[in-house]
Parts: structure tokens; sequence; C-alpha cells
């Protein structure tokens, strides 16, 4: 089987998710290549041929361009797999390409099942496996489900490839991620901080450990009336309503406000000393600690990492 | 002697007085009569509305008001100040009526006097003390005003002139009695029938006679222009509550209390929905404004205000008589502001106290519905978030619709669909029914019922929210469809009664479904359990247990129910340590009108000092009837840093822990 | 103006799902339904755009068997012309080349200038839909739009990208955007709105006039996962608890990668 690899680069960066697609070909045991609009001073380690187009002359993101450059790579490698990050650059590009080939496309494949392939359906809460029926396949992956042990060594070796034409898409720049101001519904790994933390100075704490594992800090009802965390940090109904990959519960006991607000969390973890509070019968792992030892040595291990 | 004396004694009973006399009358009287068809004018910019139905009732309830001033002196202090006041005043307008009829009537056609003999006597000391304690209650009201200053109280141009005139009128009225007795009476056995009156005569004894006669001739005319003066002034200052607070007594809503009033939706010709001016509100809600004495009752009871919300219910009615006489077609919303309007939990405090009653609440949900059904506006985006979890999953918490029978697995309850043959249908509610906390009372009633031999019913997945909050909130169009589809499961289910754990449920069920065709017997469960209890279904074992209580809105104050969960309570060998402002004057928890859904943005939390109050009490356990309640408490001893000492719990739970069975 | 709205009704992701007996997709037995999420984004700024310009015709569609029409009528209220209900008690087992392949086959010759679809579908959640149709029609397409400006032909809009990163993407009419959560705040159909979209035009279309394309994949099985954590409770030392909860972090979750 070959498989070909789209590698993403932004702003001057190639990005991490390539050794995840790296990973991908290797529990395929496929034969693959590479694809980057990219430079060639930020190369992958990645020991295969690597099909490079310029970004400074294509665009970064120029989809009519970047679509030409990747089906010429295709004509020439004849893939029976196309395989992108499920990313804002693979699920822009990836219909583009699998349109084109008149190829099945499978999108987030968080696993594979021999010749099947296995998608979330309904927010993870279910999974599909699915065969596709054409010889090419495009495919998007979920970041983060197929990790490497080890982190990939070897150099490429570079065919760089180029193309005419400028595309119907005008990319006008990037704007920086907004600093300073909170979005709880945006982050994708929120701490959260109840009563249970004891006082106000504990905020900073759970607030660290939010830092460790670079998403935000937020808090049940209480906390917030208490005055100890500004408003929008409030979590449940009566403040944001929350989805994040994870969900840190820090000495909430759970009242109902709060866990209709979260839990449509991915993953939840609660840390709580009260083993039957109702918490409990949301979170995916209940630590059974005292907060105060635990949060700081998590936060000291994370760091660590 | 006879005891009598001569009317119009020194101003002379001729042409010469009793012409320009009466001349000044009418001419008061049509200035009066001028004042209110302006007004009238005024009130009638409103909808049509009925409050002459039942008139008899409602004359009957109007004279109980305005002559026992029942609703007034429900605030002690204050409230007997005007009450002493009023009896004096209208004392003395008998007085002078009496006077009057005698003197230009009775004796002029048909010689007849009848102000002689014993009934002079107490003719006149009964005057005579009423104007004593009129003067000094009016002093005492004064004093109030000026000197103490209450805070919140709003003082005008119209009080000062409301209390000079008042006390001038009272002050020559008894200089006029005064120089009378002094050149008649002094030394008579009448004088002392006039106790002020023989003072004040006592005092001005050293003038001679003819500087007496002088001064009572004065000083009867100016008393008489004074009088007319304050006839002319009533439609004008806020002496008009005279009239229209007592006229509001009869135009009073006779309830059910705290029912809304269901707008026409299937009306193809509406284009509007909701009040956004005041031609949209009744000429009642106009005429409520206008009927205001700014005697700040509500705004010292309104649970919004006092955690420094920017509500003020009295602000709110004074904002729509002002607009109402100045500029009526205002926005009002954009006038009174929108977070006032959300602020407002609905509590009814503001209703239930207030002396010329006025109902505030109909107003602000009435601006509410036009917020919601005209514009899409709320609160805040987690109002909108609720609204649209309650049109898929029936339900504000979003939760899914099929788990909410979930509760009540293993304790033997079947659906209506399951098993029609019941004795109650329970309608459990939402927070009952999802909550993990509220599901422990939901779970403790069943083994209530189930111990007293009940069979109960639910109608599990079907139920959805009643749809109090969102009716609360203003979004009208949502709870009708809720209604229509709970009044159409519970009708056909077949079942005879419905009890609730949920005040709001119970509201909602019992009042406002009647007006969706829901016909069945529906009961809190405080009350349905306290018969269980005295007709001995129920036994109970007596534990001690110091507590408080808190009165819910929706059970207290909005069905006066008090004593049947103080005597659950009670049953259950609690003693109870009441917190400062119970039944009636109960502080509302947060999370009625709707707020539930909200969060709550401005000021200091209500929830918290609720459970401060109750901290207060040095008892260990907050009891409440109420799942709104209990949810806000659970926050509410956390956030008040009180969670180790005061426990909330429901009755049911006390109750359920002390079942004894036979 | 001639603007499309794409629309898919979803089930309400708290509902209870159960895998049906087929075993490919879930049972629709006590699921409550919406408007895909997305959606909701794409129809409010579709509406915004006809108010912008004024002289706008508005079209909503949907795919699905009858009951999609109450979603459909929700869309009407916030503001959207006419409907177009393309009938298909099948459109579940129907891959996204297929979805797109109708809705292509629907706007093919009828001159939208804008076309706006959610960015997925919070059930299938495959993202492709928008893209593919715009490809299928020849017309340039932005996906996972977090703003969205028109003037005189040309349209502004700014794509999320990950970490908070956004792109500021331009081109020209007639073209397609994929809506991402937080375009807008989606409205709340006002109750006069409700009353006049009960008149609106709604018309149905048969799918097999539209359907021209085959499915390139299937759904072998649709199953629960192990669950994640399993509501496993752990106790013990703060130390190796820490570990414990950092190896299953790295396992269960992508956020320590």
């Amino acid at each position: 089987m070959k498989i070909l690899l789209v590698a993403e680069y932004r702003d001057g960066k190639l990005l991490g998710s390539v050794n995840e697609l790296i990973a991908f070909a290797g529990k395929m045991g496929a034969e693959s290549a590479m694809f980057l609009v990219g430079s060639d001073s930020a190369l992958p380690a990645y020991a295969g041929t690597l099909y490079l187009a310029d970004a400074a002359a294509c665009g970064e993101f120029n989809p009519d361009v970047h679509k030409q450059l990747l089906l010429d790579v295709v004509a020439r490698e004849q893939p029976e797999m196309i395989v992108f990050s499920h990313s804002s650059y693979g699920w822009d590009l990836a219909p583009r390409i699998a349109c084109a080939l008149k190829a099945a496309q499978v999108s987030e494949v968080v696993d594979v099942e021999g010749d099947a392939l296995i998608v979330p359906v309904c927010n993870a809460k279910l999974r599909r496996t699915v065969k596709p029926k054409t010889g090419q396949t495009v495919v998007t992956l979920q970041a983060g489900a197929f990790g490497l042990a080890d982190a990939p060594v070897g150099s490429p070796t570079v065919e760089k490839v180029a193309a005419a034409g400028t595309g119907k898409l005008e990319f006008g720049g990037y704007e920086a991620a907004e600093q300073g101001g909170v979005d709880l519904t945006k982050a994708e790994v929120i701490v959260s901080a109840g009563r249970g933390i004891g006082k106000p100075e504990n905020v900073a704490m759970i607030a660290a450990l939010a830092k460790a594992l670079k998403g935000e800090y937020g808090a049940s009802r209480p906390v917030v009336d208490s005055g100890w965390v500004e408003h929008k940090r409030q979590v449940g109904t009566t403040g944001q309503s929350v989805a994040p990959k994870l969900y840190l519960a820090c000495g909430i006991s759970g009242a109902i406000q709060h866990l209709a607000g979260m839990k449509k969390s991915e993953f939840i973890v609660a840390i709580n000393t009260d083993k039957d509070a109702p918490i409990g019968d949301v979170a995916d792992v209940l630590v059974v600690a005292d907060l105060k030892q635990f949060v700081p040595m998590l936060t000291e291990k994370i760091q660590a990492l | 002697m006879e005891f009598t004396r001569e009317i119009y004694w020194n101003v002379g009973h001729g042409a010469a007085t009793l012409v320009p006399m009466y001349l000044l009358v009418i001419a008061a009287l049509a200035v009066l009569v001028y004042g209110f068809r302006q007004r009238i004018e005024v009130y009638r910019l409103g909808l049509p509305l009925n409050r002459t139905d039942n008139l008899g009732d409602r004359i009957v309830g109007m004279l109980k008001n305005v002559l026992l001033q029942k609703k007034v002196t429900q605030v002690l202090w204050p409230g007997l100040l005007h009450g002493l006041f009023f009896w004096g005043f209208f004392l003395l307008l008998i007085g002078t009526t009496l006077i009057v009829i005698q003197a230009d009537f009775t004796d002029l056609l048909f010689d007849y006097r009848f102000l002689t003999g014993t009934f002079y006597k107490l003719f006149s000391v009964t005057l005579d003390l009423a104007g004593l304690v009129a003067i000094l209650m009016l002093s005492g009201l004064l004093i109030r005003r000026y000197v103490l200053r209450p805070e919140g109280l709003v003082t005008k141009r119209d009080d000062a002139i409301m209390h000079g005139l008042m006390l001038t009128i009272l002050c020559t009225g008894f200089l006029i009695e005064g120089a009378r007795m002094a050149v008649t009476e002094m030394g008579t056995p009448l004088a002392p029938w006039s106790p002020v009156g023989m003072a004040v005569a006592g005092v001005l004894s050293a003038a001679g006679e003819g500087a007496l006669l002088t001064v009572h001739k004065l000083t009867w005319w100016f008393h008489l222009l004074l009088v007319m003066a304050f006839i002319c002034l009533i439609p004008f200052t806020k002496f008009r509550h005279i009239l229209t607070t007592s006229a509001n007594y009869l135009f009073t809503d006779r309830g059910p209390k705290g029912k809304l009033v269901k707008l026409d939706l299937e009306n193809e010709e509406s284009e509007t929905f909701g009040a956004t001016s005041l031609k949209e509100m009744t000429w009642k809600d106009i005429f409520d404004a206008d009927a205001c004495t700014i005697c700040k009752r509500c705004q010292d009871r309104c649970p919004a205000y006092a955690t420094g919300k920017p509500l003020s219910p009295m602000k709110v009615v004074n904002q729509l008589q002002e607009v109402a006489f100045t500029a009526p077609d205002s926005q009002l919303i954009e006038l009174i502001g929108k977070d006032v309007l959300w602020s407002c939990t609905t509590c009814r405090a503001c209703q239930e106290i207030c002396p010329a009653a006025i109902e505030h609440v109909g107003k602000i949900v009435e601006l509410r519905r036009s917020m919601v059904l005209m514009e899409g506006e709320f609160p805040g985006e987690e109002v909108m978030a609720a609204m649209e979890a309650t049109e898929v999953n029936g339900n504000p918490l979003g939760i899914g619709y099929a788990s909410r029978g979930d509760w009540a697995e293993g304790l033997g309850v079947k659906t209506v669909g399951e098993d029609a043959d019941i004795d109650i249908l329970y309608f459990v509610g939402c927070y009952a029914s999802f909550d993990k906390r509220n599901i422990a009372v939901a779970r403790s009633f069943i083994q209530l019922c189930q111990a007293a031999g009940v069979k109960v019913g639910i109608l599990g997945k079907e139920e959805k929210c009643c749809g109090e909050p969102m009716r609360k909130m203003g979004n009208e169009y949502l709870f009708q469809t809720l209604a229509a589809e709970m009044v159409e499961l519970i009708n056909g289910s077949g079942v005879k009664k419905v009890v609730t754990t949920c005040p709001h449920c119970y509201n909602t069920l019992a009042k406002d479904y009647r007006d969706f065709g829901l016909e069945v017997e529906v009961e809190p469960y405080t009350v349905y359990l306290e018969r269980l209890l005295s007709e001995g279904r129920l036994r109970v074992r007596s534990e001690d247990l110091v507590c408080t209580y808190h009165d819910s809105c929706y059970l207290g104050r909005h069905n006066d129910i008090y004593d049947a969960p103080r005597q659950l309570i009670r049953a259950a060998g609690g003693r109870i340590t009441e917190m400062e402002k119970n039944r009636e004057e109960a502080f509302c928890c947060s999370a009625g009108g709707g707020r539930i859904m909200a969060e709550e943005k401005i000021g200091e939390r209500i929830n918290i000092r609720r459970v401060q109050m109750a901290s207060a009490t040095g008892t260990a356990i907050l009891v409440s009837n109420c799942p709104f309640c209990l949810t806000m408490f659970e926050d509410g001893v956390k956030g008040a840093g009180v969670e180790e000492s005061l426990k909330p719990r429901d009755i049911a739970e006390i109750l359920a822990e002390r079942i004894q069975r036979a | 103006m001639k603007i499309l709205v794409c629309i898919k009704q979803v089930p309400d992701m708290e509902s209870k799902f159960k895998v049906a007996a087929s075993g490919t997709w879930y049972d629709t037995a006590d699921l409550a339904w919406r408007m895909n999420e997305y959606d909701e984004y794409a129809v409010e700024q579709a509406v915004q755009l006809k108010e912008q310009v004024g002289d706008a015709d508005l079209t909503v569609l949907c795919i699905g068997g009858e009951q999609v029409k109450e979603t459909m009528k929700k869309a009407l209220a916030m503001g959207c012309d006419r409907g177009v209900h393309i009938a298909d008690d099948k459109s579940a087992e129907k891959e996204p080349y297929q979805i797109a392949g109708i809705i292509a086959e629907f706007a093919r010759d009828k001159g939208f200038d804008l076309i706006f679809t959610g960015m997925q579908s919070q059930d299938r959640g495959s993202a492709q839909v928008g893209v593919l149709v715009a490809e299928l029609l020849a017309i340039p397409s932005i996906s996972t739009i977090v703003q969205f400006t028109f003037a005189g032909g040309r349209i502004e809009t700014k794509r999320e990208l990950e970490g908070g990163v956004k792109a500021i993407v331009r081109t020209s009419t007639p073209a397609l955007v994929t809506c991402q959560l937080g375009l807008n705040t989606p409205r709340y159909p006002t109750l006069p709105n409700i009353m006049k979209a009960k008149k609106k035009e709604l018309v149905s279309l048969p799918v097999t006039d539209l359907l021209k394309v085959e499915a390139r994949q299937e759904t072998a099985k649709l199953f629960f996962p192990e669950k994640k954590g399993g509501g496993l409770v752990l106790e013990g030392d703060v130390g190796p608890l820490a570990d414990r909860l950092i190896q299953i972090l790295k396992e269960k979750t992508g956020v320590l990668a």
C-alpha cells in the first residue's frame, strides 16, 4: 500500500502534526511519500520523499493552487490513500482533492481496522466503521489519535514542485489570537475551581495547572459568587456552557447547573474528596484526593514532561 | 342650659357668608372634577380591562381597606400614624358634614337641630380629640419624613404642600374653636367637652373680646380657603391618593394570585405582543401608577433592590406615571432600562405589601414579553440557550428528554401510560427529574406516599417543563406551547389529582393552566402530606431538629401557604427559629421570574443574602419547600462560606427520614 | 441577490443514543431533534446578509423526511424567504458526497450568489459537504469562517485556525462559505416572524430527481466506544496518583500530545 501524507506549514513553521501522519503511515505499514507547501528551511524529520512547494511562491493558504500541486503529485505517486490532519488546513483541502479524484473521503479517523476506518459520530458518543468503495481514498486524521512512541528521525529526499496560476481566493494574512480576553467556550482544556479549593489564594494553584495544560481556568458559581474568580470564568448554564477536550473539575461537587454546562466535554476528570458527589456521575476519571496537595503535584509533573 | 353652640357664630349666617362660601365650595369642586377628568383621559389611553365584575365584593373590599386601613397598617409604625391620622381627619370630615347638614339644611329648612344635648357633648369631644390625634399623627409623620428621613423615602414638593396644608388646616381649626370658646364657652359646663379647644381658649383669653372676634372671623375665612385649596389640590398633588388609592382597592386584581394574563397568540390580526409603550398596557396599569403614594414599601422589600440591582418596583411605577402624563408615546423599555426589567424575580413582595394595591409584576412581565416575543432578546445568551434547550428537550437544563423518568428507578413508580390506576399523579418538574440533589427530594416524596399507602403515577419522559420560568421571562409562546401539551397529557391521563413538589409547577398548574383547559385538582406536596399526616395515614417519628424555615415565594406569597409546611416540620420534631424576614415578608432565593436560567451579573448575590439571614438564626438546617430554593441555597451556603454550619434540606427529606411504619 | 443556506436536522447531542437494528446508524427512537448548531450560524449570517443588501431572496434547503420541516420552519422564522425540502426518508444513510451531489444538482442552474452551510454536522461531523458542493459547482469556497463581510460583490472572511489564530481570506461571488460556531449570535425568532414563517413557501422535491451520484463509501458498523475512563476512581498517594492521571490523559486525550 502506498500513501501520501500531506503535512502543514503555517506562518513560517512546519506544524507538529506531521509526526501523527508519519505515525499513521507506520501503523498502516505502508510505503509513504509526503507533500508540503512550506519551506526548505523547515523540513520534517522524515525518511522518505518530500514533494515540497515553496510557500513563499504559492501562498501558505491558497487551496486552488495547493490542490493543483497536490493533484500533480498524486498523479506521479498514484497513492491509494491521501492523508491529511483533520485540521483547518486538512478539512478544507481534503474535500477538494477527493472531489477532483472522485475518491471517497473519510473524515477524522481515529483508528484503523483492516481495510476499514473508524471515525467518531455524534460528538464522539458513538463510532462508525467506514469502508471506502473507491480505489483511492482521502483521509483526515483526528488530532492526537495517532501518536509516535519516539520522535521520528531522518531527513527527507526533497523533490521541489511548483504550479502556475493564482486561484480564486485571496489570502490577507493572519490575525493573532486575542490576548487577555478569556473565552472559555474556545478553550481546549479547562481547569475549574469549586468551593473545595478552600480559599481565594488557591485560585492561583488552579490557574497554574490550567497554564501547564495550555488551557484556561474556570470556576463554579459559588466561587464566582464569593468573588474569588471573575464572572466571565463561570462555567454552567447560568455562566458559560463549555465543551473542551479536557475538563478538570477541582473541588466541584457538581450542582445541576454546573453539570449541564460542562458535561459535553470530551473527557472529564474530577478531583474531589467526596466519592459520592454528583460530579462523579459525569466524570471519566474521579481522583479522590486532597486537591491542595494533588494539584500542585500534577502541575509540577506536567511541567516536567 | 342647652348643650349646643351657635353655628356660624361671629361669621354670620346670612347671604354675605353663605353665598361666597358656597361659591368657593362649588369652584373648588369644579377644579377637583376638572382635574380628575383630565386624569381620566390619561387613564383611557390604556387598553380596556374589566375590573368592575363582582362589584359588591369589590366595594366591600374597598371599604375594608379604606376604613380599616388594613394594608396601610401592615407596616406598623408609619402605618399606625397614617391610619390614626386618617381616622382623625375622617372624623373631622364627618363632623363638618354634620354641621353643614344641620346649619344649612335641617335647621334652615325644617327648624330641626340634632347637634344638641348629650350627642353634642360627644360630638364635641370626639371632634376635639380627633383633631388632636390628627395633629399628633401628622407631626409624627412630619418628623419621620423630614427629621428621621428613612433611607429611600423620596420627598418632593408635594409632600411639603401636603404636610404644611394639613397641619395649617388643623391648627387654624383649633384657633377658630379656641377664639370662639374664649368668648362664649369658658366657664360653662360645656367647655371641658372640648379639652383642646379649652386649652387654646385659655391662652387666647388674655386678648380682649374685640380682638378675639376679629381673629376668629379672619381665621374662619382663612381656614375655609385652605380647605378649598386642599380640595382643589387633590388631583394635582399626591393628595390624589385619597381617591386613586381608594379606587384602586375597588379595581384590585381579584386573583388567583400571581396568575398572568394569557396572551392571544392565535389572533392573526395582532402585530405586536407585550408592551413597549403605555398605550399597549391597560388603563389599570396607568391607574396603578397614579395610585402610588411613593411609600417605598415595595422597594424596601425588593430582593433585587436590596442586593444592588437597578430595579426598584416603586421607581418603575413612578416612571410609568410620569410618562403617562408627560410623554405617553415614550418607549418604556429604553426608558426603564432592560437590566431593570430583567432583574425582577417575580417574588411578589412588592405587590403583597403595596398599600395602594398596585400590581407590579404583571407590568414587568408585559414589558419582558415585548423584548422576548418582538425582539428575541433575553438577559443573556445563557437564557436563550435555556429556552432553546426547553424547545428541544422540554427542560431548561438541556438534558435528553428520554431520561426524565430515570430518577424513579427502583421505586416501583409507574408512568400513567403503564398503569393508570393511581391515587395521585406526581408532576415532578425539571429539577427533581434531573438534578441529583433534587432527585433526593422526589424520592423522599415517593417514599412518604408509599408509606401512607398512596399509589403514585408519573408522566415519565412525556412530562415537560411546566413553562413557568419561560413565561415569567416573557416567553409566552414557548409557555403556551408547553402548557397546551401538558394540559392535553394530564387531561388525557384521566387522573383526578395532581401533586407537585415544585411550587412553581404548582402555581402554574393550579392557576395558569386553567386558561388552557386543565380541570383536575392540583395540590402542593406540603398541603397534601399535611393532610395525610392529620388523617393518620402517614406517621412520622418526632426527632429533635432545630432549624429555620424559608417560605418560598410561590408557596408563600403566591398561595398563602405558611402553616402546612411548618406543621409538617413540627410533626417531625422540628423547632423552627424564624428568620427575621418570614412568611409574607420572606426574602426571595433569587431564582424566581425565570432568573433560575440567568446569570446574576449585577450586585450582590440574592441567594447568599438569604443564606446569611438563615445562618443568623444560629440553626444548622435551612428547610425549604422548592427545588429552585434548594438549588440556590446549596450554592448559597458555599458562596457565604457556611457550608459546614448550615445544611439546606427539603421538608420531604426531613419527613422521609422519620417515616414510622405500622 | 440570491442566497442559499443549507441546513440539517440532527439529534440533540444530549439524547440517549442507541444503535439501530440495521447496525449502521443510530436508532431514531427517543431522540430530540434540532437544527445542526453550525447551520444556525449559517442561517443567521445569510439572514444578516439579506438584511444588509435589502434586495435579496434567501432559500433554505434541507434534506430529510417529513419531520425536517419543523427545523426548516425555524430557519424561515429566523428570516429565510422560502424553503426547499428535499424529501428523502433515507438521507441518514447517504454519505457526504451524495448529499453534496443532491445540493449541487439543485443549485446548479439557480444562480445563487452566495451559499452558506455549516462547517460540519453534529452527528456525522465529516466537514465535507459545503466544500464539496462548491467544488461540484466550480465556485470558490471558504471553510470554517468566524467572520463575514460583504461589499460590492466581494466577501471578506476570517477563517478560524488552530490556537485562536485567524486567516483573512477574500473572494468574489458567487461563492460558498462554511460557518464555524461563534461566527455571529443566531437570533431567537420573534413571534411575528414565527407566524409569518407558517405562511412562507415550502416546497418538497423528491430526492430521486436530484440524486445523480453513487455512494463512494459505506458504513459497516456503528458502535459505542469503550468508555473513556469508564468512571474510573483513583485513590492513593498523590505522587503515584498524578503519574497515573498523566498516563490516562496521554492515552485518552490529545491534550498532552
